[in-house]
């Protein structure tokens, strides 16, 4: 399993959350002096909970990526692999990876990452595919591609028993069957069906936690926020997926949570703005950006980031029947891909809808320089919310992990001036 | 009578207006940037209270905007430069729906609501194409002042199609022009013509609703007012006082907290009210 052992959870939910995470950072680096089979996977469309069943050390290069980001020593790793040879346009994550790759594996937290067994890639993301081939040439090791279908339709979610959810999710199950044979291949033990409805299980329950976690910063004051504490409750909800210790991490956060709201208590002490937070995080100056809205009473209340980075998991209420544990996995890994490629289609009118929900005043939209799919929609979503709801706006751009690519004065200036717009019809709205 | 000050601490010169309590500018300075940022707003807000015949003592609050407004260290409060030009737009223009600013490193176009508020605003981002710089660039280029490029411009019979604004790369594309035999006059306006389409599209980003007022230091080029008026197929308005536009907004800010009841105290912490 991910985490072998773990202390008692305390009282903290981020602090624990940490923890957690860093535990499980190390708990990779002994993964081969333990014996454990290791397979890297993406955030989106990986079937972890196939690979978990064998009990496979998950590595999420995305997450060590974005680590590098965190712990100020992305610049090291991208510039080796620019020196390599990759274009400064090149997806960030998939430099800091490369630029892991040509420093023996040595990760900024301290654990030299082992190499994979076995990776899984999927059509989710459109460099998943040639970033695993990077690992295909690199360390030799075989990459399984999973190609789960998208929709296109004003509907993102396909009709239950309508033949495209049928033959989507045969497609899909037929290749997760795959799966499983290279993983009894690997791991020379075999596919045990009530080991994986366990784990569906745990997710299950993670599932209804995490959804019931996010309708809690409905609240005024908002308790936590979005886009600073959310992050290390998605990063634990990644990688102890279908683990014990996830199930009682979310237990624990939802029980704090729960017991803020019932105080009042908000994480920002004086909350002017409720704001919704659209895209990616800044993970390199993470602290610097929450702070410059902070400083403003402005609190990230909501952020689209959290319904649907955690791979299968999200907050459109997915839930898995164990009674068919492959097939369902494969039904419920279609809709989530579903939704997240056509996600384009139809996020503006989610975001309106958390708008509403969070009764927020601003909608925060974050573009990335060196990923611009993640950007695709923002301006016609920007300019739908702004024309039809006067919803005020703020586009910023900087980018996952490259400091290269914030300039400070220039999105000090932007939120400043959003802030001053937020003011004004604050303003204009008590004179009547 | 009380005064106020407005100064628009800007990234290639400093501004500076006074004005009096019923809004009346009597006294501007404008500096070049090219001393220290505090010296620079200093110096300007002296050069102002002269040209106004003030003295320091009798200026009861002042704003500091652009993005030096964190180092005037006599600005009692800060606005930044996207309200500031708003508000200085509307006091000349009174039914100015869209403004644009090119400045000499950020371009910004801002939608301005029915009871005057600012509903929305874009600028460039990560790159100053499209800006003052650009022209800038072509001045050093071309040998030419500054304030020469517009009208020699405009002289122009087969204009240039430039393909390129990016600041960095504006001397090698003009001197490759020039090359190949182009006469400077069209080149400079296949120039103007591709900042002007850039400049367009970012007002269309936040909605074009007239009247369009055109602020700072490039809307004195005329070929880039002809050019825009053309790209955005609407008449822009044009003060004359454009360039103190966002320093006239930040002393209308002042009057504010002074008819509020706020006198400057520098070692207090002030309540940002708009």
């Amino acid at each position: 399993m991910v985490s072998p052992q773990t202390s008692p959870i305390e009282a903290d939910a981020r602090a624990t959350g940490q923890r957690l995470i860093n535990q499980w950072l190390a708990s990779l680096g002994t993964a081969r002096e333990r014996g454990q089979p290791v397979a890297y996977v993406f955030v989106m469309g990986n079937a972890i909970e196939i690979l978990q069943s064998f009990g496979f050390a998950l590595v999420f290069p995305e997450i060590n990526s974005l680590q590098t980001g965190v712990r100020k020593a992305a610049p090291d790793f991208l510039a080796k692999a620019e020196d390599f040879g990759f274009s400064p346009d090149v997806c960030s994550y998939v430099k800091a990876d490369v630029g892991l790759m040509l420093s023996n594996m040595q990760h900024p937290s301290g654990v030299r990452m082992p190499p994979p067994d076995l990776a899984i890639a999927s059509n989710l993301c459109n460099v998943y595919i040639k970033w695993a081939e990077i690992w295909e040439r690199h360390f030799g090791t075989p990459a399984f591609v999973l190609d789960i279908p998208g929709k296109r339709h004003a509907e993102w979610r396909s009709a239950p028993d309508s033949a495209t959810r049928i033959a989507d999710t045969r497609w899909v199950e037929g290749q997760f069957r795959d799966l499983i044979a290279q993983c009894e291949a690997i791991t020379g033990q075999r596919f045990d069906p009530d080991r994986l409805a366990e784990i569906e299980v745990n997710v299950n329950e993670m599932l209804r936690l995490w959804i019931e976690i996010l309708a809690f910063n409905r609240s005024r004051p908002s308790p936590y926020n979005a886009m600073l504490d959310g992050l290390t409750y998605m990063g634990v909800l990644n990688a102890y997926r279908g683990t014990r210790e996830g199930v009682e991490f979310m237990r624990l956060l939802y029980a704090e949570v729960a017991d803020k709201v019932a105080r009042g208590e908000g994480r920002v002490s004086n909350e002017r703005f409720r704001l919704i937070f659209s895209g990616t995080p800044c993970y390199v100056n993470l602290r610097r950006m929450i702070e410059l809205f902070e400083s403003h009473g402005g609190v990230f209340a909501a952020a689209d980031y959290l319904t649907y980075a955690a791979g299968g998991l999200d907050s459109a209420g997915l839930f898995y029947d164990p009674s068919r544990p492959v097939e369902s996995l494969a039904e419920v890994s279609t809709l989530a891909a579903q939704m997240g490629l056509s996600n384009h289609f139809f996020s503006h009118h989610t975001l309106a809808q958390q708008v509403k929900d969070y009764a927020a005043d601003g909608l925060v939209y974050h573009g990335i320089k060196s990923c611009r799919t993640v950007a695709t929609s923002m301006a016609d979503n920007r300019e739908y919310l702004t024309s039809r709801y006067g919803l005020p706006t703020l586009y910023i751009e900087s980018d996952l992990i490259d400091p290269r690519y914030w300039s400070d004065a220039q999105i000090k200036n932007r939120v400043d001036a959003f802030f001053e717009v937020l003011e004004q019809r604050t303003l204009l709205a008590k004179r009547g | 009578m009380e005064y106020v000050a407005g100064i628009d601490s800007g990234s290639t010169q400093a501004k500076g207006v006074i004005l009096d309590e019923h809004g009346s500018l009597v006294g501007q300075a404008i500096l070049n940037m090219e001393r220290n940022m505090s010296t620079a707003a200093e110096e300007v807000f002296h050069l102002a209270l002269a040209d106004a015949q003030r003295r320091p003592e009798e200026i009861a609050f002042t704003v500091a905007t652009g993005y030096g407004r964190y180092r005037v260290t006599f600005g009692d409060l800060q606005v930044t430069e996207i309200s500031c030009h708003a508000r200085g737009a509307l006091a000349e223009f009174p039914a100015t729906h869209t403004v644009l600013d090119i400045g000499g490193q950020d371009t910004k176009a801002i939608r301005i609501g029915d009871a005057g508020e600012v509903t929305d605003f874009a600028m460039n981002d990560k790159c100053a194409a499209g800006t003052g710089r650009f022209l800038g660039a072509a001045s050093f280029a071309l040998e030419l002042p500054l304030s020469e490029l517009g009208s020699l411009a405009m002289q122009a019979t087969a204009p240039v199609k430039i393909t390129t604004t990016c600041t960095v790369f504006a001397e090698s594309e003009i001197i490759g022009h020039l090359a190949k035999g182009h006469r400077p006059e069209d080149v400079l306006m296949g120039m103007h013509h591709a900042i002007a389409t850039r400049c367009a599209s970012l007002v269309r980003r936040v909605g074009l609703a007239s009247e369009v007022t055109f602020t700072g230091g490039v809307s004195r080029n005329v070929a880039m007012v002809t050019l825009l008026q053309e790209v955005l197929g609407t008449p822009l308005n044009v003060s004359a006082r454009a360039q103190f536009m966002g320093a006239l907004g930040a002393g209308l800010y002042a009057l504010d907290q002074v008819r509020a009841g706020r006198r400057s105290a520098h070692s207090q912490e002030q309540e940002v009210v708009l």
